[in-house]
C-alpha cells in the first residue's frame, strides 16, 4: 500500500491475532502460583444478611482464603457523586446474584465447590420490583443507608421555551406512552481480572475493562492504596458495549485477595455471572406529547421518562440526563420540556449500554413522528426533513452542532430503499419504516469535573524507525488501535502496519478517560494527531537541514521524506528519525486534548454537550406473518454521517454492528425478571440474534469533515443503533397497520395487537 | 468461567468394555456431548463416570438393510446424516429435521443417538447455578416443586428432540445393546414410540440404565412427511413446538412435541380433520418463556401449514 492510509481499506492491525485466537485475554493469562476466585451470590432479591458461615469452605484443603463484604467495605462507583456499591454485599443484599463472599483456592473447580459450602442466612425483605413499586411510598427502600432515603436516584427536569403555550397553540397534539425494555450487552468475553503483587510492593491488575483509568482510581481508593503503587493493564478484550465501564467485584476482590495472600489471583465470571453483573439498558416508561402546526412544524415536545435502574447507581445519574438531552436533535423544536427519573429496584443494576440513555427516547420520538405524520397525512420523511436543523446550528437545549449530514443521510436511505416508489405499494404484510437519529462524539465535560485533558497520547520514534503510540484508550475489538495507527501513520508518511500501539496500561500509557460515550476517536484521536504533528515537525526539520531545504518544501510519504515534486531528493523516514535524534537528543512528543468549550445558552448543563454529533438515517423493510405474528426484517439501509471515515471497513463494521444489536432489541432481546430472578441468564435462553437471523445491512457513509474531529472524523460505534428499533416499529405499522409501543416485537405481541384491532372491528 | 466438575472418564475400545463401563454406578454415556457437557457444567447432572463412545466405530455410519430401509449408527453425527445421499432419498424429512438442530458446528459433534435420547427441557430447569439456587431447584433437580404447575406432583419438562417426531412417523425402531448374564452382549429392538411414551418429564425415554443405544433403524415407508420447528431464534435454539405430519393412503398422522413431557401422536382417518385433532390433543404448558397460549395457537397454524405443504 502507498499513499495516506486515511480512507483506505487496509487490514486491521490486530485482526489476525483476534481471528486466529492468538490474542491474549484475561482468561489466557497464567502466572506462577496463580490462585482462582469464585463468588457466593445472593439467592434473594432483597434481604438483610444475618450470618455468613464460611467455616466449612475455609477448612477445605486447597482453599487459600475467604473474603466477605466487611473485609473491603469502602463504597465505590463509576460516578463520584453516586458511590453506593461495595466489592461484596455488606449487611444487605439488593438483587439475586449480588456477590456476598469470594472464595480463593488453588484451582477454580475447588473454589467453586468451596463456595457451595458457604452458608448464608438471610432475613428476607419485600423486594422492590418494577417502576410502580419503586415509586410507591409504602415500598421498602433499596438504599436505606442513604442520607435522604428514597428509591429515586436522580430526578431531572429541564424546560426550554413555553411548552404549555406552544402545545395550546398547536394545530394537532399527538400523545402516546412507550415502554422500552431492558436488555443486556452479551459481550463474547466474560469479565475477568488477574491481580498479582509486584516485587516492589505494588500491585498489577490485568482486567477486561473499557476504562483502566476509572478502575485505577476506584481500586486504589477502595483498597486504600497509593495510585502510584497500582498498575492497571487491559489485555485483549472481547467487547464491552458499555458493560465493562464500571469497576467490578472481579477487580476489587482479585486485587484485595492478591495482596492478602501474597500471590496472583484470577477471577473470571461465568456466563451467568456476566448476565448478573449486567449494567445493561434501563427498562424505561415514557410519555410523549408533541404539538405540531398543520404544515408539520414541531411546536413543542413534552416528555417524561421513568427508568428502572436496578439495585445500584452505576452511571445512572448520567442516564437520567441522557434520557432527555438529545431529544431536540436533529430537529428544530419550538419548545421542549423533559422530566426523567432513575429509580432503584431489586434487580441487577442497569448502566450504560450502546446508545446509553438515548435509545429509549429515540424509540419514542421516531415512532411518535410517524404517528404525527399519519395524523397530518404527510410522508414521514417530509415531516422529518422540514424540521431538520442544519450544520453550525444549536438545539433548543443549547447543544452546538458543528457538521451535520442528516439530510444527506436521509436522502441516501430513501433512495437506496426505493422509499418513494415502494412505500405503500408493497404486498400486504410487507412494509418500510424510517428513523433518524443523532449521537455525541464524547462528552464535553468529564465525569470528574476537572479541567484536565480528556486524553493524553505519546508518540515515540526509535532510531530504528519504530513508531510507538502510547494511549490509555481501550480497544475492545472496535478498532481504536487502528484509528490511532491510521492518524499517526498519515502524519508521518507511513502505513498503520508500521505503527505499534501500546494501549491502556496505567504505568506505560498517559491517561485517557476510556472507551465509552463514543469519545475515543474524538479525544484520543485529536491528542494523537497533535503528538504526531509534533513528531512530524521534528523529523521534517532534521531532514530539511540534511537536504539543505526548508521543511515546508518537503513531503512525507511511503516511508520517505522528499522534496515536493522530486522523489529522488530525500531521505528515508528511518534516516530522518536518526537525524532528528542526533539533533534533539530524542524523537517523540506527548500531547493532550480537551475539547474546546463552546458557547451555549445553557452552561449549567454539563451532560449532553459534545464536541460534535454524528447523524444517522435508516430504513427497515419487514415482512409480518399475520398468522404467527413473526416479524422478519428483510433488509436495512443505513446511512451514517461519521464526519470522515478514517478506515471505512471498520466504520461500516461498527454501523452494521449497531444495526444488528438494534435488531436484537427490536425482535428478541429483553431482560425479563420473575420475582426478581433473571429468566434467561444464558446465551441459549437470552436471544441475541446470530448471523443467520441478521438480514443484509446496506451501509452508506456520509462524510461531512467535522471541524473539530480529528481529520474531520466523528463517532460511528453507537449512534447508528438509535434508529433501528423505531425503523422496525414504523415498518411494522406500514406492513400491517398496527403500532407497537413496547419492544421487542415478539410474535405474541404482534398477534395480541392484531387481536385487539380485530376486536375493535 | 465455569469449569467441568471432576469425574472419571472411560474410553472403551469395544462394545463389551462400553457395556461394562456403563454398568458402573452413576455412569453416563457421552456421545457428542453437546447437551450433557453444559448440563454437567451447570450442575444439572451429578458427576459420575463419563463413558465416551467415540472409539466405537461400529456405532457410526449409515447402511441399507435388506428390507430397503436405513440403519443409522447411534454415533453418526447429525451433519453426516444431513448430507448423506441415502438419507436424503429415503428419509428426507429426517435429514431436514436433523438440519434444524442448533448450529453447523454443534451438528458436527452432536449425534443422532444423542438427539433421540435428548433429555427433556424446561426454562425453570435448564438454568445455571445461581438462578436455579434462587428458585430452590425443581422436581427434576434438587427440589420439591414444579414451577410450571406448583400444585401438581409431576414434572412437565418438554420433550425437545428435533428428530423424534419425524422418526416416530417413520416407524423407527431402536437397536439396544444390553450386558448379557453370561454370554456377552444381548441385542433388542424396541419401537421408538414405545420408548418415548415412557417419558415423564424427569426422564425423556425408558431406556434401561446400563443399556447402550447402538442404532436407529428406519423401515422402508412410502409416507410423505413434512416437519416444522417453531423457535424464538432461527438458529442455535430448541423448538418451543415441533410438528411432523405424514400423509398416508388412509389419512393423516401428526406427532407434536416440545409441548409436554412426551411427543403426542395424533391420527386423522380420511374425512376427519388432523388440525382439529391436534388442536384438541396438544395443550402446551408454561415450560418456556414463550407463552403456552401462543404455542397452542401455533399448533393449529403449523399443522395446517404442514398439511397444506403435503396437499400441494
Amino acid at each position: 500500500m502507498s499513499g495516506s492510509p486515511v480512507g483506505a481499506r487496509g487490514p486491521k492491525i490486530d485482526g489476525r491475532a483476534r481471528i486466529t485466537g492468538a490474542a491474549r485475554f484475561v482468561a489466557d493469562l497464567k502466572l506462577p502460583r496463580m490462585a482462582h476466585g469464585a463468588f457466593v451470590r445472593s439467592t434473594h432479591a432483597h434481604a438483610r444478611l444475618r450470618d455468613i458461615d464460611v467455616s466449612a469452605a475455609r477448612a477445605m484443603p486447597g482453599v487459600l482464603g475467604v473474603m466477605v463484604g466487611a473485609d473491603l467495605p469502602r463504597r465505590y462507583g463509576a460516578i463520584p457523586v453516586a458511590r453506593d456499591e461495595t466489592a461484596l454485599a455488606v449487611d444487605k443484599v439488593r438483587y439475586i446474584g449480588e456477590p456476598i463472599v469470594c472464595v480463593v483456592a488453588v484451582d477454580l473447580e475447588l473454589a467453586r465447590r468451596a463456595a457451595a459450602e458457604v452458608r448464608v442466612s438471610y432475613e428476607p425483605l419485600p423486594a422492590v420490583l418494577g417502576i410502580d413499586a419503586a415509586l410507591d411510598p409504602t415500598s421498602p427502600i433499596v438504599h436505606d443507608e442513604a442520607r435522604k432515603p428514597s428509591n429515586t436516584l436522580r430526578h431531572v427536569s429541564q424546560a426550554f421555551g413555553d411548552v404549555d403555550a406552544e402545545l395550546a397553540a398547536s394545530d394537532v397534539v399527538v400523545e402516546a406512552r412507550y415502554d422500552y425494555p431492558g436488555s443486556t450487552h452479551a459481550p463474547l468475553e466474560a469479565h475477568g481480572a488477574l491481580a498479582a503483587p509486584d516485587p516492589d510492593g505494588g500491585l498489577t491488575l490485568w482486567t477486561s475493562t473499557q476504562n483502566v483509568h476509572y478502575v485505577h482510581k476506584d481500586v486504589a481508593r477502595v483498597l486504600g492504596m497509593d495510585e502510584r503503587d497500582l498498575r492497571v493493564v487491559k489485555p485483549a478484550v472481547g467487547a464491552g458495549y458499555g458493560g465493562k465501564c464500571d469497576p467490578f467485584c472481579t477487580e476489587l476482590c482479585a486485587a484485595h485477595m492478591a495482596r492478602t495472600l501474597g500471590r496472583p489471583v484470577r477471577i473470571v465470571l461465568s456466563r451467568e455471572e456476566v448476565f448478573l453483573a449486567h449494567r445493561g439498558r434501563h427498562p424505561t416508561r415514557m410519555w410523549m406529547r408533541m404539538g405540531l402546526t398543520r404544515d408539520g412544524d414541531i411546536r413543542a415536545i413534552d416528555f417524561k421518562a421513568w427508568a428502572d435502574g436496578g439495585a445500584y447507581a452505576s452511571y445512572g445519574v448520567v442516564t437520567s440526563y441522557y434520557l432527555g438531552v438529545f431529544m431536540g436533535m436533529p430537529y428544530r423544536l419550538g419548545a421542549y420540556r423533559f422530566e426523567a427519573m432513575r429509580l432503584y429496584t431489586n434487580v441487577p443494576p442497569c448502566g450504560p449500554k450502546r446508545g446509553h440513555g438515548a435509545i429509549q427516547p429515540r424509540f419514542a420520538l421516531e415512532t411518535h413522528l410517524d404517528r404525527a405524520a399519519e395524523v397530518l397525512r404527510m410522508d414521514p420523511a417530509s415531516l422529518r426533513a422540514r424540521n431538520f436543523l442544519g450544520a453550525d446550528s444549536e438545539t433548543i437545549n443549547g447543544l452546538r452542532i458543528t457538521s451535520n449530514g442528516v439530510a444527506a443521510c436521509m436522502d441516501a436511505v430513501l433512495s437506496a430503499s426505493g422509499w418513494h416508489t415502494r412505500r405503500g405499494r408493497l404486498p400486504r404484510g410487507r412494509g418500510l419504516g424510517l428513523a433518524v437519529s443523532a449521537y455525541m462524539s464524547g462528552a464535553l465535560h468529564g465525569i470528574h469535573g476537572d479541567d484536565l485533558s480528556q486524553s493524553v497520547v505519546s508518540v515515540r520514534v526509535d532510531r530504528n524507525g519504530a513508531v510507538t503510540v502510547f494511549s490509555g484508550s481501550a480497544d475492545l475489538g472496535q478498532g481504536s488501535q487502528q484509528m490511532l495507527a491510521t492518524l499517526v501513520a498519515d502524519r508521518l508518511g507511513l502505513q498503520p502496519s508500521d505503527i505499534r500501539v501500546v494501549e491502556a496500561d496505567t504505568r506505560l500509557t498517559p491517561v485517557d478517560l476510556g472507551s465509552y460515550s463514543s469519545r475515543v476517536t474524538m479525544m484520543a484521536g485529536n491528542a494523537a494527531l497533535q503528538a504526531a504533528d509534533a513528531v512530524r515537525a521534528q523529523v521534517l526539520d532534521a531532514a530539511a537541514t540534511q537536504l539543505g531545504t526548508a521543511a515546508s518544501e518537503l513531503r512525507l510519504e511511503d516511508g520517505r521524506i522528499h522534496v515536493a515534486g522530486d522523489v529522488s531528493v530525500g531521505v528515508s523516514f528511518v534516516r530522518a528519525a536518526q537525524l532528528a535524534e542526533a539533533r534533539l537528543g530524542a524523537v517523540g512528543a506527548t500531547a493532550g486534548f480537551r475539547p474546546p468549550l463552546q458557547g451555549s445558552r445553557h452552561r449549567r448543563e454539563s451532560v449532553g454537550p459534545s464536541p460534535a454529533y454524528s447523524f444517522t438515517a435508516q430504513v427497515a423493510e419487514v415482512e409480518v406473518d399475520e398468522d404467527t405474528g413473526v416479524v422478519r426484517v428483510v433488509q436495512v439501509w443505513v446511512a451514517h454521517d461519521c464526519g470522515r471515515a478514517l478506515q471505512p471497513s471498520i466504520v461500516e463494521g461498527q454501523v452494521e454492528g449497531c444495526v444488528a444489536m438494534g435488531l436484537g432489541e427490536a425482535l428478541h432481546e429483553e431482560t425479563v425478571h420473575r420475582d426478581g430472578r433473571l429468566v434467561a441468564p444464558s446465551l441459549l435462553a437470552y436471544k441475541v440474534p446470530t448471523i443467520h437471523e441478521t438480514p443484509p445491512i446496506e451501509v452508506t457513509l456520509v462524510e461531512t469533515h467535522d471541524p473539530i474531529g480529528p481529520l474531520g472524523a466523528k463517532e460511528c460505534g453507537e449512534g447508528p443503533q438509535l434508529g433501528t428499533v423505531p425503523a422496525v416499529a414504523n415498518a411494522i405499522h406500514d406492513a400491517i397497520g398496527i403500532r407497537l409501543d413496547a419492544p421487542p416485537f415478539t410474535p405474541e405481541r404482534v398477534l395480541r395487537a392484531l387481536d385487539a384491532r380485530g376486536r375493535a372491528g | 468461567m465455569t469449569p467441568m466438575p471432576r469425574m472419571p472418564m472411560r474410553v472403551p475400545r469395544s462394545i463389551d468394555a462400553a457395556l461394562a463401563a456403563l454398568a458402573e454406578p452413576g455412569a453416563r454415556a457421552l456421545a457428542g456431548g453437546t447437551d450433557v457437557v453444559p448440563a454437567l457444567k451447570h450442575g444439572l447432572l451429578s458427576p459420575g463416570p463419563l463413558v465416551s463412545l467415540h472409539a466405537l466405530d461400529a456405532l457410526r455410519g449409515v447402511s441399507r438393510p435388506a428390507d430397503g430401509g436405513l440403519r443409522i449408527g447411534a454415533m453418526t453425527p447429525l451433519s453426516a446424516l444431513v448430507s448423506h445421499p441415502d438419507v436424503s432419498i429415503l428419509a428426507p424429512a429426517l435429514a431436514s429435521s436433523a438440519s434444524t438442530v442448533a448450529s453447523p458446528t454443534i451438528r458436527n459433534a452432536a449425534t443422532l443417538g444423542g438427539n433421540v435420547l435428548l433429555d427433556t427441557r424446561c426454562d425453570w430447569y435448564n438454568l445455571p447455578d445461581v438462578s436455579r439456587a434462587s428458585l430452590g431447584g425443581c422436581l427434576k433437580c434438587d427440589g420439591t416443586v414444579c414451577h410450571v404447575a406448583p400444585r401438581g406432583t409431576r414434572c412437565w419438562a418438554a420433550h425437545s428432540a428435533d428428530t423424534v417426531p419425524v422418526l416416530m412417523l417413520l416407524g423407527a425402531e431402536l437397536e439396544v445393546l444390553h450386558r448379557g448374564d453370561s454370554d456377552g452382549t444381548r441385542c433388542t429392538r424396541t419401537p421408538l414410540a414405545s420408548l418415548v411414551a415412557q417419558a415423564d418429564g424427569r426422564t425423556a425415554h425408558g431406556l434401561p440404565r446400563g443399556a447402550l443405544l447402538s442404532a436407529i433403524v428406519v423401515p422402508r415407508r412410502e409416507a410423505r412427511i413434512v416437519h416444522r420447528k417453531v423457535r424464538a431464534r432461527g438458529t442455535l435454539d430448541f423448538g418451543v413446538l415441533l410438528v411432523a405430519v405424514a400423509r398416508h393412503d388412509s389419512g393423516w398422522s401428526a406427532v407434536v412435541s416440545a409441548s409436554g413431557p412426551a411427543p403426542v401422536r395424533v391420527d386423522a382417518p380420511n374425512g376427519t380433520s388432523l388440525v382439529e385433532a391436534a388442536w384438541s390433543a396438544v395443550k402446551p404448558v408454561g415450560t418456556h418463556t414463550v407463552s403456552p397460549n401462543w404455542r397452542r395457537r401455533m399448533v393449529r397454524v403449523e399443522v395446517e401449514r404442514a398439511v397444506a405443504a403435503l396437499d400441494g
